[in-house]
C-alpha cells in the first residue's frame, strides 16, 4: 500500500491527519510557555543589569531658577507625569494652565538629587515643569561625596591648604587634587590606628581581664594565685594603657594636621559650609567632565563599592563585608550540607531495608522542602544558638558570661540553619543519582570480593558524583539567595568585625556577619530615605546575582569535568 | 500441565555420565534447592563440578541456570526473601556455613556477567580492582598483574598503549574480555560465566570462546550458555537443566549425541526451548 499517491511537498502527506495527532498544538503551547518564562527572566535581568550598570555613572548638574526666584541645583534622577491638585494649579500662570488643561490635567515633573542633606533636610526634590523659569548648567559647580551627610552640591568659595589661603587660581585644581590625596591617606591612617591598633590593645586588655577572671573562678578571690594574677594584671594593663595613650596622640596629631586643609563651600542658595579636605571621598566639577573623566569616576566608584566598608547607614560606600559574609556562609553551608545530605541519602538508598518506614522518611524529607524558611530561622535560633550555643558557652567560655559567645546568632549557626534548609534538595538529588547507578556495576564489584562499603566508596559514589554535585549546586544557589531565616540567626545590618582576623584562632564562626541579600533589604526598605537607597539596591542585586552565577558556573565546570571522566564510552 | 511437570521433576532422577577430571571434584552441589520467597526455583540438584574442566549449564530460559550459578558465589545473598536447602561445598567446605566469610568466598570465584560491566575507571585500575580491595598496594605486583591478566585474557596487545585510558572507551567485546581479565586477576579457583557472549557479535564471541579454551586447565570454569554449539565447542561436561532441576549431567559429546534422557534429547534437537 502506498501512502503517497503522488510526489508531495513535505507536510502535505499529513493533510488528512487531525491537528492534535500531528502534535503541533502541544508544541505551540509548550514552546509558548517556555518563551514566556524566558522572556520574564530576560526582562528581569535587563532591569537589574541596566539599573545596576548606570548607577555609578556621574551625571551633569543642572541649576534651576524657579518662578519665585529661588534656585536649586542637582543631578536629574528621572521625570514623570502626574496630576497636580487644584491648590497647586491656582499658583500656575495662565499660559501653563492652558497647556495643562489641554493635556487633560496632566503635568510633568522632574526629580532632582540636590544633596546637602545637612542643610536642606532632604536629598531629593521634585520640580514641576511649570515652576521653572530658567535652566542652566553652571561651569564651576562641584559634586562632593562626603564621608558623612551624603553628597554636597555647590561652589568652592574659599580654599585653605596648610593654613594658607593665597593659592594662585591656575594652580588650584592640581594642588587641590594632590592635597586631597594626602588628606585621605591621613584619614585612612587614623582609621587604621583607631580600628586596628587600638582594637589590638583592647583585645589584649580583654584577654588579661578574662585570664584574671579565670583564676578567680578557679581559685577564689582569697587566694595567693589570685593575688599574684591581680598584680600581674595591673602591671600589664599599665603598659598597655601607655601604648594606648601613645597611639591616641599619634592619631590626634594626624587629625590636627587634617584640620588645616579645608574648603569653604557655598550651596546654590548662598548658605556656606566649611568642609575638611579629609572628609571628602571624591569630588568633581560635574559639568566640565570629559568622557574619560566620567569613566574614571565611574570605575573608582565601583572599586569603592567592591572593596570598602559601608558608610551612611549602608546607603553609601562599599559592600565588601557583605560579599565576604555571603561567600563564607555559602562555603560553610556547602561544607555542612554535603556530608550530611550525602550520608543520609546513602543510608536511605543503599543500606535501609526498603519498606514503609523508609517511604515515610522519604516523603517527610520531600515535605521539608516546603516548610517556610523563616521557620528554619526560628528553629536555628532556638536550637543551634540558644540550646547548643548556650551549652558551649557555659562549658568553654564561662568567663565571658553573661555576654554570649556562641549563644547568639552567628556565621556558624546561620550556615547550619541554611544547611538544614537545603538538605532535602541534596538528599533527593543524591538518592536519584544513586538509583541511577546500574546494579550490574554493584554486582561486578561485589563479585570481585569487595565489601559493601568498598563497593559504595569505589564504584557507586564516583559514578553518582555528578548527580550529587548537581544537588549541591542547587542547594548552594538556594542557600545563597535566602534571607529571611538569616535575620534570626546572625545576619546584621552592620557587622563590627569580619569573621576572620589576626587574633587566635583567626576564624571566628561565632561572629555575626553581613549578607548581600539582607543588605538589599536593609538599604531598600529600612534606610531613612528610600530614594537614596534605590541605586544601591540595584547595584547590590546585580552583585548578588553575579556572585551566585559565578559560584554556580564554577561548580558546574567542576561537575562537567567529572562527568567526562565517568561516562565516556559507547557501549 | 505445568504443575504436573513440576511434580515429575521433583521425583525424576538425574542421569549421570560425566567425565572425571584429573584432580577430582572442586564444587560439590549436594541436594541443593532454592526458593525466591514462596516460589521454588531450584529442586534438589546434585552434581560434582570437576576441577580444571569446563562445565556448561544449558537449558530453556527461566529454568534456573543463572540462579544456580549465582548461588555458587552467593551473589543471591543480595535478594530479599531468599532461602536455600541442601549444601554447596567448595573444596569440601559448605559455603552456606555460618562461619564462612562471603567476601573471601567471592575472591575465590571470579564472575563474568552477561553484559560487560567494566567499572568507570582506567583499564589498568579495572584489572587491579580485586587486588586493591584486598589491600594490595605494591606497585610492582599491580603492574605485573595487569600485564599477566590482560595477556591471559588475550587483550594485552590491543590495549597495552592505553592502560591509563577509561575502560568505557573499549568496544563491547574488548570490555567483556576486560571483565574476564578482572575476574581472573585475583587467581580464583573457579571462574563463573553467565552467558558471557550473548551481548557480543560473532567475531567477539569466537575470541571469547578461544579464550575459554586457553583458560581450560588453569581454572575450573562454569559457563551458562543459550547457545548449544557454544556449549559443544568449549565444554567438557554439560548439565542440562529443566524447570529448576538438572536432568542430565554428562560428558558434553555424549549429551549432544546420545543423551540419556528424553527431555535432553528433545532440547538438544531443538524440539523445545
Ligand atoms: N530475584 C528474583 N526474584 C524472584 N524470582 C526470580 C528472581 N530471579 C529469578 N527468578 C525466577 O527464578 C527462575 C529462574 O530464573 P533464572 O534467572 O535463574 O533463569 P535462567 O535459566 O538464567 O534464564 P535465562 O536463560 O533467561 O537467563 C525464573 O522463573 C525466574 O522468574
Ligand atoms: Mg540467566
Amino acid at each position: 500500500m502506498n501512502l503517497l499517491k503522488k510526489p508531495v511537498k513535505s507536510g502535505e502527506s499529513f493533510k488528512n491527519t487531525s491537528m492534535a495527532a500531528r502534535g503541533e498544538p502541544a508544541l505551540w503551547t509548550m514552546g509558548g510557555t517556555l518563551a514566556l518564562g524566558v522572556l520574564m527572566i530576560i526582562a528581569f535581568l535587563i532591569l537589574v543589569v541596566w539599573n545596576g550598570i548606570i548607577t555609578f555613572y556621574p551625571g551633569g548638574i543642572e541649576q534651576i531658577i524657579l518662578n519665585d526666584g529661588s534656585m536649586i541645583a542637582g543631578e536629574i534622577r528621572r521625570s514623570e507625569s502626574y496630576r497636580p491638585s487644584d491648590d497647586i494649579l491656582k499658583t500656575v500662570n495662565t499660559e501653563w494652565k492652558e497647556k495643562i488643561r489641554r493635556n487633560k490635567g496632566v503635568a510633568e515633573r522632574t526629580l532632582f538629587k540636590t544633596g546637602n542633606y545637612d542643610l536642606y533636610n532632604e536629598d531629593f526634590k521634585w520640580v514641576d515643569e511649570f515652576n521653572i523659569r530658567e535652566r542652566t548648567n553652571p561651569e564651576n559647580i562641584y559634586y562632593f561625596e562626603r564621608v558623612e551627610w551624603g553628597p554636597f552640591i555647590g561652589f568652592i568659595e574659599k580654599v585653605e591648604l596648610g593654613g594658607r589661603t593665597d593659592i594662585r587660581p591656575e594652580n588650584l585644581a592640581d594642588r587641590l587634587e594632590s592635597e586631597h590625596e594626602k588628606a585621605v591617606e591621613r584619614r585612612q591612617k587614623i582609621g587604621v590606628i583607631e580600628k586596628k591598633k587600638i582594637s589590638d590593645i583592647n583585645h589584649s586588655l580583654e584577654e588579661e581581664r578574662l585570664e584574671l577572671k579565670r583564676v578567680e573562678l578557679a581559685e577564689g578571690v582569697d587566694s595567693d594565685p589570685y593575688r599574684e594574677a591581680k598584680q600581674a594584671y595591673q602591671e600589664k594593663t599599665e603598659t598597655l594603657m601607655a601604648k594606648y595613650k601613645k597611639l591616641q596622640d599619634e592619631a590626634e596629631n594626624l587629625k590636627q594636621e587634617n584640620s588645616q586643609f579645608k574648603l569653604t563651600l557655598k550651596e546654590i542658595g548662598g548658605q556656606k559650609k566649611t568642609l575638611l579636605l579629609s572628609e571628602i571621598v571624591r569630588f568633581y566639577a560635574a559639568n566640565q567632565l570629559s568622557l574619560l573623566d566620567k569613566l574614571g569616576v565611574y570605575f573608582s566608584r565601583w572599586l569603592e563599592f567592591l572593596t570598602a566598608e559601608p558608610r551612611e547607614a549602608n546607603t553609601e560606600g562599599g559592600v565588601m563585608p557583605a560579599i565576604f559574609g555571603t561567600l563564607t556562609m555559602t562555603l560553610l553551608l556547602v561544607m555542612a550540607v554535603a556530608p550530611f545530605g550525602v550520608v543520609a541519602a546513602l543510608y536511605l538508598r543503599e543500606y535501609a531495608k526498603q519498606g514503609h518506614l523508609v517511604s515515610v522518611v522519604r516523603i517527610s524529607v520531600n515535605n521539608l522542602a516546603g516548610v517556610p524558611s523563616i521557620v528554619y530561622g526560628v528553629f536555628g535560633l532556638g536550637f543551634f544558638a540558644y540550646t547548643i550555643g548556650g551549652s558551649i558557652d557555659t562549658l568553654f567560655y564561662p568567663e565571658k558570661l553573661p555576654n554570649p559567645t556562641f549563644g547568639t546568632g552567628g556565621l556558624l549557626w546561620a550556615s547550619l540553619t541554611l544547611a538544614l534548609l537545603t538538605v532535602p534538595v541534596v538528599i533527593v538529588a543524591t538518592e536519584e543519582a544513586l538509583a541511577a547507578v546500574p546494579q550490574s556495576l554493584r554486582e561486578g564489584s561485589l563479585a570481585c570480593g569487595a565489601s559493601k562499603w568498598q563497593t559504595i566508596k569505589n564504584i557507586v559514589i564516583p559514578k553518582a558524583l555528578p548527580g550529587i554535585l548537581t544537588g549541591l549546586i542547587l542547594a548552594m544557589a538556594r542557600g545563597a539567595g535566602e534571607v529571611a531565616p538569616l535575620m534570626l540567626v546572625g545576619v546584621v545590618k552592620m557587622a563590627p568585625e569580619l569573621p576572620f582576623d589576626g587574633y587566635f584562632p583567626f576564624v571566628h564562626l561565632e561572629r555575626s556577619f553581613m549578607h548581600l541579600g539582607f543588605h538589599i533589604f536593609d538599604v531598600g526598605f529600612q534606610s531613612r530615605n528610600a530614594e537614596a537607597g534605590k541605586p544601591m539596591v540595584f547595584v547590590t542585586t546585580l552583585l548578588l546575582i553575579t556572585l551566585v552565577a559565578v559560584m554556580n558556573a564554577v561548580s558546574i565546570h567542576i561537575r562537567n569535568r567529572l562527568n567526562r571522566r565517568f561516562s565516556a564510552g559507547h557501549f | 500441565m505445568d504443575q504436573l511437570v513440576e511434580l515429575n521433576n521433583e521425583t525424576e532422577e538425574t542421569v549421570y555420565h560425566f567425565q572425571e577430571g584429573p584432580e577430582g571434584t572442586v564444587i560439590e552441589i549436594d541436594d541443593f534447592s532454592l526458593w525466591y520467597g514462596d516460589k521454588q526455583a531450584l529442586f534438589n540438584n546434585r552434581i560434582d563440578i570437576q576441577k580444571g574442566l569446563v562445565t556448561a549449564l544449558i537449558g530453556p530460559s527461566g529454568c534456573g541456570k543463572s540462579t544456580l550459578l549465582r548461588s555458587l558465589n552467593r551473589m543471591n545473598d543480595l535478594i530479599e526473601g531468599l532461602r536455600t536447602g541442601g549444601r554447596i561445598c567448595l573444596n569440601s567446605q559448605n559455603i552456606f556455613d555460618k562461619n564462612i566469610d562471603v567476601i573471601s568466598l567471592r575472591k575465590r570465584m571470579g564472575m563474568v556477567f552477561q553484559k560487560p560491566n567494566p567499572f568507570p575507571m582506567s583499564i589498568a585500575e579495572n584489572v587491579t580492582y580485586p587486588l586493591k580491595v584486598d589491600g594490595v598496594r605494591d606497585k610492582n605486583v599491580l603492574a605485573e598483574t595487569v600485564e599477566r591478566t590482560l595477556k591471559g585474557a588475550a587483550l594485552w596487545d590491543e590495549v597495552k598503549d592505553r592502560l591509563k585510558e577509561n575502560a568505557l572507551g573499549l568496544s563491547g567485546g574488548q570490555q567483556q574480555r576486560l571483565c574476564i581479565a578482572r575476574a581472573i586477576a585475583a587467581e580464583p579457583d573457579v571462574l563463573l560465566m553467565d552467558e558471557p557472549c550473548s551481548a557480543l557479535d560473532p567475531l567477539a564471541t569466537i575470541k571469547i570462546e578461544d579464550l575459554i579454551n586457553e583458560l581450560r586447565g588453569k581454572f575450573t570454569i562454569v559457563i551458562v550458555t543459550h547457545n548449544m554449539q557454544q556449549a559443544a565447542r568449549v565444554s567438557d561436561n554439560t548439565a542440562f537443566m529443566y524447570l529448576g532441576k538438572i536432568i542430565e549431567y554428562g560428558k558434553t559429546q555424549t549429551v549432544f549425541t546420545k543423551p540419556g534422557s528424553q527431555k535432553t534429547q528433545d532440547y538438544v534437537t531443538g524440539r523445545f526451548g
